[in-house]
């Protein structure tokens, strides 16, 4: 009965970052690319049958006893949980609980010509049948995810009916492009309808806004997006291209980095953020225990990520000590997080952490956490709510026994951060302009929802956007319990949320 | 002797004897007082003859006597008689002392024969009797021809001129021998005194409890002094001797023991040396004693009671020191006993000393015999209770900590506490090991310890005094065996494989199985206990193992994990019963014994309590998550019923983060705190110790350190029913959510299928419900708040309970967890506006 968690990836980059999720977990757990465990991972499949069956044959005996043997081995070296990310097939290949989705197919077919093409269960690939993609639009995207719903809905069926436990669903998707954006969205919306009780995580890929991106309809689809990971995603990991690639150059001096690289740190940070999931230890052994004290207030669920130390794929940095101590200093800096800061100083001065929880990896003598948070109180290198109590709260977790890596200790930061807003004030500043010179709009109305030339919809996600800064805003005075409750009058917000319930 | 008939008797008797001497006169009444008190002291004295009561040979002699005086009709007569007599031993009436009888017949016959010496006018003493009646008015001239023959008449008839000399002389000697000693006889008394006889002059006297020579004898001061001190020696040789018979002679008993016996052959052979040296002397008293005068009898063996004096000085020293001991040791046993004499071995004197020594080594061999086999064997050899080690009869898991003690009455005082311990320990091991671990490994272990050592454990090849060898061996040996042991205990039982096990599952460190344990056994939980039957939570248990990691794990491990229902009581909920086990088998159950399982349990308790309230967060939590509907207003108009929805809703929002926050912190104090820190020192101190003690402690203290820090200790009583306080409010808030979501859900829903009909056919149904469902929601929104209110007022208080007493414990490490609640300083911040 494990917490199983089915991923959906959908569109080019979701497909990519899923690639390489994949890719990642595969190694943490010492699965090869056609999904058999390598040599060195050999783990003893759970005792096959009912201790009733111990009664029988004499040869059975042996095999029992000779898989004593194995498991004992193992003990000392697996320890890790599969099944939440993968089950197993009748062959005893692992096969992820990963759903590809495109509706174009050049990246599925790379990733089916690739190494990996066994791992993944085929009837779990969807590309759309015309294959001419989404053309960077959010409503193409949106509206061919409601002409296949049927298709795509039939295969998370199945998935979760596969599923002993179902925690919930991880989507991975970049919400400036067509597919991602749209028919994530649309999917989000399904998910939150059909599994309401099911948590939906998100790691939404937010374009590069220091540069002129090819997309240019970007701010409209990101806008849109937007709405949705607001009102039906439980959580979003926000992966800011932007940041993806500062750090890159920054942190890892790659003049010029690849998709393929900064996907990497991606990846690093989504399997870095579920090993308490994939290690079980005392707490923090399930996504919803995870998130929850994460997030306290339901509308503030965007999650900043940082990790250090971070490498590249074969690049091998600087070795540094790593203590405690200093991978939880490195992850308060600002430079190793995973989201742009586009705040004035004044206003940054003014964010607050409202939860930040710390997954340390790696060999880690309990007694330093104390001491490590001890410091970082004394130094004031945190400003957390006033409005509550907060702390930072630190997991341990295992490393993956199959993965060398140069670094005794790593960790990962998941913070919810008011600073935050600034990037969605930034999204909405270039919605706004874009839509003052009313851009674009045609490829839109050509669909249904913007049909008729309403436009109501963009208007909707604005002020969803809006409120969303706000109550981030909000939450940096102390007084966030008594917000919203003066300003009455803004029943458009209502209006808008009811907007979900009519759809 | 009191007896009125015997004093009657005497009585007559003397009247008998005075009127015989003296025909008829007031002489013979004045005299009998005195005589009459002479023959009381007469017959109550003790002395005894000198000879062996044997009747036939003193028939004999009267016999040979009899005939030597040529009158052997008188001999044949007195045989015939004699026989007659004791043919009629049997009758009534008969003689029973016939030797006495025999005996004063020929005393008296003897007397007869010297009394004519006798001065007549004796004034002491009784008349002497004659057999024929003497003729009165005798002149003492006639007195002496009517002698009978004897030798000294012969003699006398042969010098007629030398009588009066002769007799003179014979006269001296007589009163010498009854009122002066020569010194001769004096030594040969002194030696009979050595050997705890009575000589002829001095004897035992009860009443002064020593040997002297009585009063009346005229004995020169210094003479009387030397006599005095040397028969000390007779005194102390008494003593020693009597130790030794009453010891023997009931040996088999308890009271004496092995080291008691030991005590006593040694002190017999001390005494067969000191009977050898007597006899020497014995040898050279017979040598006689040269005066002044003579010159002729110069020999130098001869005896003076100077001499003796010497010869004795040393045995005396020793004779001494045995009595010493004897008395010390006269209610001791086993090791007290070989205690009492090494304490007081501790002298000075290398005579003493070395004296001390050879006793020792003698005592102590079978104390060390059975060290030896304690600590290699693991026998306890001990009929007599005499061990400073006794065992007694235990169950397994008891053995080692109840089945020997050391018994510090019986350890002597040359091994030290610390090595007795040591001692006690490696014999427990092996015990242990034998009965407990079913393991034979031990015996390769003590061989080797043997080996290395050498020489000094053969049987018996323990000594007193060689304590560095008996260090050796112990140490060497409790080295080997406690190595041994630890292996056993590591590798074969896996002793750090069943903590891990009891860590992760009583301890909740397998965070899946104890999830998936507390989503599937929950519901079940939430029923009347005595509903629940304890053979489905097994099921349930199982269940949990296999679908969580926990199914790799060993199952030779996971078999003693058990279902355990506590009693319970009315109303109890199946929460408050259940726990889980873990059954240590025979030999863990030495360290897991069931005082050490109950503070396990009580530690389950707790932590389960605290993941049920986790559990319970999180159920809130995923009722309000981010994109359910109840975390969207629904509602058009009616901004005050959606401003009223938005306060209760983020209040509760708060309150649970509140909530949250102190579940989590507490669970991360509990967890790095509390099991982790603990657990790491106990692995520490694990992997060092060196015995099962150290062992021991080492678990008894990482248990210890997590009841103190989990709040479970003695004095934190208060701060844990505060705790419980919180718990429950957290508990009842979620109560109350589910009732508070489920009305709100169905009011959203009945909101929106209005909406949606609405939207779908505007104007087919008037507005009608929308009102009352505004007014309703109003309402329930209402109630909702108070509640809301009173549990947030009421967690509030207590939680400034609980964190305005955390500075008070006395605990360093509740200060981490003041610093992780209070890590923003919120609640130091909200408190001195208060």
């Amino acid at each position: 009965m494990p917490r199983e968690i089915i991923t959906i990836q959908v569109g080019q980059c979701g497909n990519q970052i899923g690639m390489e999720f994949w890719k990642q977990l595969c190694l943490e757990h010492g699965i090869g690319k056609d999904g058999l465990l390598e040599d060195f991972a050999t783990q003893a499949r759970p005792i096959p049958t009912s201790l009733s069956a111990l009664s029988g044959s004499g040869s059975f005996y042996s095999y029992v006893t000779s898989l004593g043997i194995m498991k004992h081995e193992k003990r000392h070296t697996g320890g890790d949980r599969k099944d939440v990310f993968f089950y197993q097939a009748d062959d005893q290949h692992y096969i992820p609980r990963a759903l590809l989705m495109d509706l174009e197919p050049r990246v599925i077919n790379g990733i089916q010509n690739s190494e990996y093409r066994n791992l993944y269960n085929h009837e779990n690939i969807f590309v759309s049948d015309h294959g001419g993609g989404a053309g960077n639009n959010w409503a193409s995207g949106y509206h061919q995810g409601e002409q296949v719903v049927d298709d795509i809905m039939d295969m998370v069926d199945r998935e979760a009916d596969g599923s002993d436990s179902l925690e919930g669903f991880v989507l991975c998707h970049s919400i400036a492009g067509g597919t991602g954006s749209g028919m994530g969205s649309y999917l989000l919306e399904t998910l939150n309808d059909r599994y309401s009780k099911k948590l939906v995580q998100t790691y939404s890929v937010f374009p590069n806004q220091m540069e002129t991106s090819d997309v240019v309809v970007q701010p409209y689809n990101s806008l849109l997006t937007l709405k949705r990971l607001t009102l039906n995603a439980d959580c979003v990991v926000v992966l800011d291209n932007t940041a993806l690639n500062r750090i890159a150059v920054e942190r890892l001096h790659l003049s010029n980095p690849t998709f393929a690289q900064t996907n990497s740190l991606v990846s690093t940070v989504m399997s870095a953020s579920t090993t308490t999931l994939r290690y079980p230890g005392y707490m923090n052994n399930d996504l919803v225990g995870l998130l929850a004290s994460l997030i306290p207030t339901p509308r503030c669920h965007f999650l900043m990520t940082g990790y250090t130390p971070l490498t590249v794929e074969r690049q091998v940095n600087m070795i540094r000590k790593t203590t405690v101590l200093d991978v939880m200093r490195r992850l308060l800096q600002a430079k190793n997080i995973m989201v742009s800061s586009y705040a004035r100083t004044k206003e940054a001065s003014q964010a607050k952490y409202i939860s930040i929880l710390n997954i340390i990896q790696g060999d880690v003598d309990p007694t330093q956490v104390h001491e490590s948070l001890q410091r970082i109180r004394e130094r004031k290198l945190v400003n957390f709510i006033e409005w509550g109590p907060a702390s930072i709260q630190v997991a341990l977790s295992r490393k993956s026994p199959y993965i060398q890596t140069t670094h005794r200790v790593s960790g990962l930061m998941l913070a919810n951060h008011t600073s935050i807003r600034h990037l969605f004030s930034k999204c909405l500043g270039q919605y706004e302009k874009l839509r003052k010179k009313q851009a674009f709009l045609d490829n839109y109305r050509k669909f249904p929802m913007f049909a008729d030339n309403d436009l109501s919809e963009f208007d909707e996600s604005r002020e969803v956007i809006e409120s969303l800064v706000e109550e981030y805003k909000a939450c940096e005075s102390p007084d966030y319990i008594k917000w919203g409750m003066e300003e009455q009058g803004e029943a458009s917000v209502a209006a808008a949320l009811d907007s979900k319930l009519v759809m | 002797m009191d007896h009125p008939k015997t004093l009657d008797l005497v009585k007559e008797l003397v009247l008998r004897l005075l009127s015989a001497v003296d025909s008829p006169s007031s002489d013979a009444i004045d005299e009998l007082p005195r005589a009459l008190r002479f023959a009381h002291r007469l017959l109550s004295s003790r002395m005894a003859p000198s000879l062996a009561p044997d009747e036939l040979v003193l028939a004999e002699t009267i016999k040979r006597q009899l005939a030597a005086c040529g009158r052997s009709s008188d001999a044949l007569a007195f045989s015939d008689l004699r026989t007659k007599l004791s043919a009629r031993s049997s009758a009534p009436g008969s003689i029973r002392n016939r030797w006495a009888l025999l005996y004063l017949l020929k005393s008296l016959s003897d007397a007869r024969r010297r009394e004519p010496l006798l001065p007549s006018s004796t004034t002491t003493g009784l008349p002497a009797l004659s057999l024929y009646p003497q003729p009165t008015h005798q002149s003492p001239l006639a007195a002496k021809k009517t002698l009978p023959p004897s030798c000294g008449i012969l003699l006398v008839s042969k010098d007629p001129d030398n009588i009066r000399e002769i007799a003179l002389r014979e006269y001296g000697d007589i009163v010498m021998d009854e009122t002066e000693v020569s010194e001769s006889a004096l030594v040969r008394d002194i030696l009979f005194v050595s050997q705890g006889i009575d000589g002829r002059y001095v004897r035992f006297d009860k009443v002064s409890d020593r040997y002297e020579p009585p009063d009346l004898l005229k004995l020169p001061r210094s003479m009387r002094t030397m006599v005095c001190k040397l028969s000390e020696l007779g005194w102390l040789f008494r003593k020693v001797r009597g130790y030794i018979t009453e010891s023997m002679s009931c040996f088999p008993a308890e009271e004496v023991g092995t080291v008691g016996q030991a005590f006593c052959s040694a002190l017999q052979d001390e005494l067969s040396d000191y009977y050898k040296l007597l006899a020497v002397l014995e040898s050279h008293s017979l040598n006689p004693i040269p005066t002044p005068g003579s010159v002729l009898g110069v020999t130098v063996n001869y005896l003076s009671l100077r001499r003796l004096a010497v010869w004795l000085a040393e045995p005396m020293v020793r004779m001494r020191l045995m009595a010493v001991l004897v008395d010390g040791c006269r209610s001791l046993r086993g090791g007290a006993m070989a205690g009492a004499i090494h304490e007081r071995a501790q002298h000075g004197d290398p005579l003493v000393q070395e004296f001390m020594g050879c006793l020792l080594r003698r005592v102590c061999s079978p104390l060390f015999e059975m060290v030896r086999s304690w600590v290699l064997e693991g026998e306890l050899e001990d009929t007599f209770a005499e061990f400073f080690i006794q065992g007694q009869a235990v169950k397994a898991e008891s053995l080692w900590r109840e089945g020997y003690q050391i018994q510090s009455a019986m350890l002597p005082s040359f091994i030290s506490p610390a090595l007795a311990q040591r001692i006690l320990r490696t014999g427990k091991s092996i015990n242990f090991l034998r009965a407990c671990c079913e393991d034979n490994g031990w015996a390769t272990a003590a061989a080797e310890a043997a080996a290395h050592v050498g020489t000094t454990t053969r049987r018996g090849g323990l000594v007193y005094g060689e304590t560095n060898a008996l260090e050796a061996l112990v140490v060497e040996a409790a080295k080997r065996i406690d190595r041994h042991l630890m292996d056993v205990i590591h590798k074969r039982y896996r002793f750090k494989d069943h903590c891990l096990a009891i860590k992760r599952y009583l301890l909740l460190g397998q965070g899946d199985f104890v999830q998936y344990l507390m989503d599937i056994i929950g519901p079940e939980l939430s029923e009347p206990a005595n509903t629940i039957s304890s053979f489905h939570l097994s099921g349930l248990l199982e269940m949990a193992i296999r679908a969580s990691n926990a199914q790799y794990d060993d199952w030779d491990i996971l078999d003693h994990l058990k279902v355990k229902m506590m009693e319970h009581g009315d109303g109890n909920r199946g929460w408050d019963v259940f726990s889980l086990e873990y059954d240590a088998t025979v030999p863990l159950d030495t360290v897991f014994t069931a005082s050490v399982m109950k503070k396990y349990l009580k530690i389950f308790n707790f932590l389960w309590k605290l993941k049920r309230v986790e559990h319970a967060l999180i159920g809130i939590w995923k009722i309000m998550k981010p994109n359910s509907i109840i975390s969207c207003i629904y509602t058009k108009e009616g901004a005050a019923v959606k401003a009223q929805f938005v306060a209760v809703l983020r209040r509760c929002q708060v309150l649970w983060n509140e909530m949250n926050h102190f579940v989590t912190n507490f669970q991360y104090y509990i967890m790095f705190e509390v099991l982790e820190v603990s657990w790491a020192h106990f692995s520490e101190e694990m992997d060092a110790a060196k015995d099962l003690d150290d062992l021991l402690a080492a678990h008894d203290k990482y248990l210890n350190s997590i009841v103190e820090k989990s709040l479970l200790g003695e004095q934190s009583q208060g701060l844990i029913r505060i705790l419980f306080v919180l718990f429950d409010l957290i508990l009842q808030l979620r109560t109350h959510a589910e009732r508070w979501f489920e009305s709100i859900f169905q009011l959203q829903l009945r909101g929106k299928s209005k909406l949606k009909t609405k939207l779908k056919e505007p104007g087919s149904y008037p507005d009608v419900g929308r009102k009352a469902i505004m007014q309703l929601a109003g309402e329930f929104l209402q109630r909702m708040g108070e509640d809301l209110d009173k549990i947030a007022k009421e967690y509030s208080v207590s939680l400034d309970a609980f964190i305005s007493q955390l500075p008070m414990q006395q605990h360093v490490d509740l200060k981490f967890l003041l610093f992780r609640l209070d890590f923003t300083e919120f609640y130091s911040r909200l408190s001195p506006s208060k």
